[in-house]
């Protein structure tokens, strides 16, 4: 037990009974100071928060992010508030954040969320607008909401990485087909309207994949579409199911791909698929190294 | 001859409707996208050789099999809407899967068709083990395969969801994508097939004689028991081999047989005969369909989605021209009355529920370990745990009410709000929402799912009002909205992305979100929904008696049956908002009311047991992975699902 004493007393009473019907909510803008513990329920912001050195003290799903996310690391610090869809709020309580981050993917948890703590919702991906751009502002709400000016830093050194290894491809105009590989005969691929597009464009290379996407990707393509793209990379995004590389090998349409059959398959590792700029920069930086060490292997 | 004649006479409309499909696969190579690049031409003809041609035959098998199947398991089961997945094959199968995708990794790399079948054997072998006491009665076998089912599905929903967006194959394969790489799939399947139609020849006879009661079959010398346990395992196989190789193919081993009887078949041995060719056919169309109607080298959506696309319009059209007696059919009453009604007395009812809800307010799980809520941090977690107390008890409560209204309209044991195909529908509704509005609000969502469900009651209504709603009709005209329903959740499931995850969580069932608005939502559509219900009292008596025993005692039966209705689709949809589609309590809770005595006492019983069972499945979701939460629908579940299983396997045997 915490505390001792009555377990509630008459005016704890009315005040719980009140907000069970009416629903308190901190009235937006109440805390002018900057906050120091926030917390978020969306992988883009957790990323973010701990790119510019300003770690939540809690966040969903640390378990996968770790696996899937891999980078920035997660310090043991943050505590685990369960799945991105079902959000321990108790636990997020208990946490005591003074601010929460929220996306607008998880929209749907704000009037719970917004009990805990005055809310703030910064969102990347909007039909209509570039998620970079909004990625980018993004970290500098972020950063100017909790004070801290690392926020600008990061995005200098990001935009200053994405140049040296832009620089490191040698300017050639590449195509690369962003993909993620569901089973042995479907795809997702991800457009202009993706971070991973994104990064594309900054590195000088060209998204092989010009249709139209749905919230920055597409799922779920037949591996048949991949014939038509003959002089494209094939940039395979982990992670990928363990039992297609078997199904694959075997597969007679599959060892016919053009670039199967010239060595134009680059396997990256996980990203963040639905990430900010720090998975921009890791897809960027694993794409660039896979496709330089190609390079070199072929001559 | 005069059989063979007949027979060729049942398989006319078979072969213009082959011609149909052989046609539509012609316009499939016709019109697909020709490849681009110096390889087209060499590309063009491994996809030929290697990926169209072997699906092309993998439909018509998949088609034969689970029409074999689904004629051989609604023969053996004498029930008319028995099919695969009523023996829990599929979701068995698919939860096999997942489960070793999550944890044993290496084994799917071994033999993902492997783990799939043995997950579709274990529940079917399960089910057939809890009715074993029973001597496979085929009310206890369909059942037993349901809960067995649910379970399944839920468990497979919640680690789905543990795992994140990245098991998007498993929604691809889920929804039972025909698209090949390799004629691997086709040559299994081939060689099943054709053991099984060996097997189905030999069993014909036994098979006509099950047709008699029990009483008639065991005085003509026919291992009963043994009999049916080599049909069922017959169609078991046969299932969960095209589960394995190519998905979940939802609705075809449920509407073969139908359509097969439909087009005139009459004895066991002709729709054995044309349910297959139903089957191929229907399935062969299917695919072409989604090929013609994709773009690019995309499907429209996933064949087995796409068939209960097709098939659910398609039996609701059929419905009207089904020619039957409105008259409860012959041994689905039996679990309903097989537990003896004994005392009434609710008092450790009460106690238990009363003990939950005190556990549910003070004690949880925090960073530290458990914890005894007091003074001020119980009201601050008040705020959190009050909204899901008040919305779990209310949709317990309207479950329960929802489940025994139908069980009592339909004198089906069957039925239960799930089946009525609202939950569904108000899941349509909500993936409509999801469309049309990027992002919606919790108003939004739920007036979705209200239109939904709706849109699924009224349909259901005008197909089963020409019939002054007959116990069957309902019941397959539920399931049929019900299929068609998650045909189109399948196939926004199968696309993957945030819309799937916002499905995926209302499917799984969860209370995590609930505040004052939902929670007073719930309490309010349980007081005006739910406390009506003690007046028809009367009403729920005497239906499962009959049409003709409602009308000699003077009740209006078609009215009745419709003002229930419309009160168990409201019921239904409220309450799936809250805890989603997959919950048992509708099925469970006046189940376990049975031994309360008839009319309002029992009724009130099944309440209290409804609130009691998700208010402690609440409690439940919230500490035992902290701080992972389990959804309660799962739950629920998981408290309720065996308890029920056990019920059966030990039920009365004084009949009555």
């Amino acid at each position: 037990m915490r505390e001792h004493g009555p377990l509630l007393n008459r005016r704890q009473a009315l005040a719980a009974g009140a907000a069970l019907l009416a629903g308190t909510a901190w009235p937006k803008g109440a805390v002018s100071a900057a906050a120091t513990c926030p917390a978020t329920l969306d992988w883009a912001i957790l990323e973010t928060l701990l790119a510019i050195g300003a770690p939540p003290v809690a966040a969903t799903e640390l378990v996968q992010f770790r696996d899937v996310a891999v980078e920035p690391a997660v310090p043991l610090s943050v505590t685990d508030l369960g799945l991105r869809g079902l959000p321990n709020f108790e636990t997020l309580l208990l946490a005591r954040p003074d601010i929460i981050f929220n996306s607008n993917f998880y929209a749907s948890s704000e009037p719970l969320l917004a009990r805990i703590a005055p809310v703030e919702s910064l969102s990347i991906y909007v039909p209509g607008k570039p998620p970079f751009d909004a990625a980018v502002e993004m970290t500098r709400a972020i950063g100017a909401r909790l004070g801290r000016a690392e926020a600008e830093d990061f995005i200098t050194r990001t935009s200053d990485d994405m140049a040296t290894l832009s620089a490191r491809l040698g300017g050639r105009p590449r195509a690369v087909l962003p993909i993620n590989l569901g089973d042995a005969r479907h795809f997702r691929t991800f457009g202009a309207d993706s971070m991973f597009g994104a990064a594309l464009e900054q590195l000088g290379l060209v998204n092989a994949w010009k249709a139209p996407t749905s919230y920055s990707a597409t799922a779920p393509v037949g591996l048949e579409a991949l014939a038509g793209y003959d002089d494209a990379w094939i940039a395979l995004i982990g992670p990928t199911p363990r039992e297609v590389g078997p199904v694959l090998a075997r597969s007679a349409f599959w060892n016919a791909l053009p670039a199967v059959r010239s060595g134009r398959v680059l396997d990256l590792g996980p990203v963040n698929p639905f990430g900010a700029l720090p998975a921009m920069a890791r897809f960027a930086r694993l794409l660039v190294e896979a496709l330089v060490a190609k390079g070199r292997g072929l001559g | 001859m005069a059989d063979i004649g007949s027979s060729l006479r049942l398989l006319r409309p078979w072969v213009g409707l082959g011609l149909l499909a052989l046609a539509l696969f012609a316009a499939v190579l016709e019109t697909r996208p020709s490849l681009l690049g110096p390889d087209a031409l060499a590309l063009d003809r491994i996809l030929l050789m290697h990926s169209l041609l072997p699906r092309a035959a993998t439909a018509l098998l998949c088609g034969a099999a689970l029409g074999l199947s689904g004629a051989l398991l609604q023969r053996v089961l004498r029930n008319p809407i028995a099919d695969p997945s009523t023996l829990g094959i599929a979701a068995g199968a698919q939860l096999a899967l997942t489960l070793a995708m999550t944890f044993a990794p290496a084994l799917v790399a071994v033999s993902r068709e492997g783990v799939a079948l043995a997950g579709g054997a274990a529940a079917a072998a399960g089910v057939l083990a809890l009715s074993w006491k029973r001597g496979l009665d085929p009310v206890i076998v369909v059942l037993s395969g349901m809960v067995i089912s649910m379970i399944a599905a839920a468990l497979g929903a919640f680690v789905v969801l543990a795992r994140g967006e990245y098991l998007m194959s498993l929604y691809i394969w889920g929804a039972g994508s025909l698209s090949l790489q390799s004629w691997d799939a086709p040559i299994t399947i081939a060689t099943r097939l054709s053991v099984g139609v060996v097997a189905a020849v030999l069993l014909l006879r036994p098979l006509a004689i099950l047709g008699l009661d029990d009483a008639g079959a065991r005085s003509l010398g026919v291992g009963l028991l043994a009999t049916r346990l080599m049909v069922m395992l017959l169609a078991v196989w046969l299932a969960a081999t095209v589960t394995a190789e190519v998905g979940i193919i939802g609705f075809v081993g449920l509407a073969a047989p139908a359509f097969a009887r439909l087009a005139g078949a009459r004895t066991p041995r002709q729709i054995l005969l044309v349910a297959p060719i139903a089957g191929a056919v229907v399935l062969s169309i299917t695919d072409s369909a989604v090929q013609l109607a994709g773009s690019g080298f995309a499907d429209l959506a996933p064949t087995g989605a796409a068939t209960a696309l097709l098939g659910g319009p398609l039996l609701l059209w059929l419905l009207p021209r089904v020619r039957s007696t409105d008259r409860a059919p012959a041994g689905l009453v039996a679990p309903l009355s097989m537990l003896k009604p004994s005392s009434g007395n609710a008092t450790p009812l009460l106690l238990l529920a009363a003990a939950l809800i005190v556990l549910a307010l003070l004690v949880g799980r925090g960073p530290d370990g458990w914890d005894i809520a007091t003074g001020d941090l119980f009201s601050e977690l008040l705020a959190f745990r009050g909204p899901r107390l008040v919305a779990a008890g209310a949709a317990g409560v309207m479950l329960a009410a929802a489940g025994t209204l139908m069980q009592r309209i339909t004198a089906n044991p069957m039925a239960s709000p799930e089946l009525l195909g609202v939950g569904a529908g108000s899941g349509v509704g909500l993936a409509a929402v999801l469309f049309l509005v990027g992002f919606p609000g919790p108003i939004l969502m739920l007036g979705g799912m209200a239109a939904g469900a709706l849109v699924a009651l009224i349909v259901m209504l005008i197909v089963a009002a020409r019939s002054s709603f007959g116990p069957e009709r309902l019941l397959l005209a539920g399931i049929a909205v019900g299929a068609f329903s998650m045909a189109i959740l399948s196939a926004v499931l199968a696309g993957g992305g945030m819309r799937a995850y916002a499905l995926l969580v209302w499917l799984s069932g969860s209370t995590n979100r609930v505040g004052p608005f939902e929670a007073t939502t719930a309490l309010v559509a349980a007081l005006v929904l739910a406390a009506p219900l003690f007046l028809f009292a009367r009403w729920l008596d005497i239906l499962p008696l009959g049409a003709d025993v409602g009308r000699c005692v003077g009740l209006k039966v078609g009215r009745a049956r419709l003002v229930l209705a419309l009160f168990a689709a409201g019921l239904t949809a409220i309450s799936s908002f809250i805890v989603g589609p997959l919950s048992l309590v509708g099925l469970l809770a006046p189940h376990l009311a049975a031994r309360f005595p008839r009319g309002r006492t029992r009724l009130a019983a099944a309440m209290l047991i409804g609130a009691t069972l998700l208010i402690g499945a609440d409690w439940l979701s919230r500490i035992v992975a902290f701080p992972y939460q389990v959804p309660v629908g799962l739950f629920a579940a998981l408290i309720g699902g065996p308890y029920l299983l056990r019920l059966l396997r030990h039920g009365d045997a004084n009949h009555g």
